[in-house]
């Protein structure tokens, strides 16, 4: 596969990084799933930087109150399905793209069915039990999982792929206490959505250096980046089935 | 016998915790052989307001059983997108 003029012109700013490799990029095919403040994020940078396909997940409707961090919607989008919305911009941003849109949450039912023939998985969700779900699908799928969650000021990102490294579920426990209420400011969840790209992407390339086995904690509010090992849990009740 | 232990949180977690050493961390002098988990909830510190834990780079669950002298730092749960 080669780059045409057009692609060339408009992927000119990176095809020069070092490890670049922009025709393994347009073969991969992303899946998020939530195109919430996470998704919005990741999905504006994966379409820009010109991966071959990407699937949109989310069964919501476009709230005013999403409108703080969830950079892909308008006013106008206001009542509109989420995917739907998101697509339109996306495709304004970068044509050569191929963007589903699929208006689901997801669950047992659809989960083979949205994750076969995926390279990676993009966690955009906004609760536990959906993100326990999407791990699952990843261990079963032996598809690799970039996780991402936000609340208050700190922000998690991890690359999960077993069965070289741990699985969520090694690592969180399933029983945390969860706020009725999570406080997001914008700007955190577009950190981490732009982290979780940033790492999926240099996976698709085979860049060397990445999360797969760490853990990204950011603590915005004491300006800390901490990176640390996760390891595998011989007694997790998910991968080491 | 027992152990000194220095306990290390952020944000809202920093709060329960009610650091007493400086900024983030508590000198916690507790029963050896004591998971993280017992010893939170002998301070006062719901453990399930921590998702887990990290010592020296790694991460470790609240069935870990601290050293003479290790600092742990706490991370709350984190679930919004």
């Amino acid at each position: 596969m080669s780059l045409s003029d057009l692609e060339k012109e408009r992927y000119f700013k990176q095809l020069s990084v070092q490890d670049w490799d922009q025709e393994r990029l347009k073969l991969a095919k992303v899946l998020i799933v939530g195109i919430g403040g996470l998704g919005s994020a990741s999905a504006l940078y994966f379409t820009a930087a010109g991966v071959g396909k990407l699937c949109l997940c989310d069964g919501d409707r476009v709230k005013r109150s999403n409108l703080n961090r969830q950079i892909l919607y308008l006013e106008e989008s206001i009542g509109k399905i989420k995917v739907e919305e998101a697509k339109r911009r996306l495709v304004s941003l970068n044509p050569d793209v191929e963007i589903e849109a699929v208006p689901e949450s997801i669950s047992g039912q659809n989960a083979d069915e949205l994750t076969r023939d995926c390279d990676i998985i993009i966690d955009g969700l906004d609760n536990i039990e959906s993100r326990f779900l999407l791990n699952e699908q990843s261990v079963k799928m032996q598809i690799p999982y970039v996780y991402g969650a936000v609340q208050g000021w700190q922000g998690y990102v991890g690359l999960f792929h077993p069965p070289q490294t741990a699985c969520l579920a090694c690592v969180l426990p399933k029983d945390a206490q969860i706020p009725d209420m999570i406080p997001i400011p914008g700007v955190l969840p577009g950190t981490i959505g732009i982290l979780q790209a940033t790492e999926a992407i240099k996976f698709i390339m085979g860049v060397e250096k990445t999360l797969a086995g760490s853990f990204l904690i950011y603590d915005s509010q004491n300006l800390t980046f901490d990176i640390v090992e996760t390891e595998k849990n011989p007694n997790c009740s998910c991968c080491a089935l | 016998m027992s152990v000194v232990i220095y306990l290390k949180a952020g944000s809202e977690l920093r709060l329960r915790l009610k650091p007493d050493i400086d900024y983030y961390t508590r000198r916690v002098e507790t029963e050896e052989g004591k998971s993280i988990k017992e010893i939170l909830t002998d301070i006062g510190v719901n453990p399930g307001f921590v998702a887990f834990i990290y010592i020296e780079g790694k991460i470790r669950g609240l069935d870990y059983i601290p050293s003479e002298g290790q600092s742990i730092t706490l991370q709350p749960p984190v679930s919004g997108g």
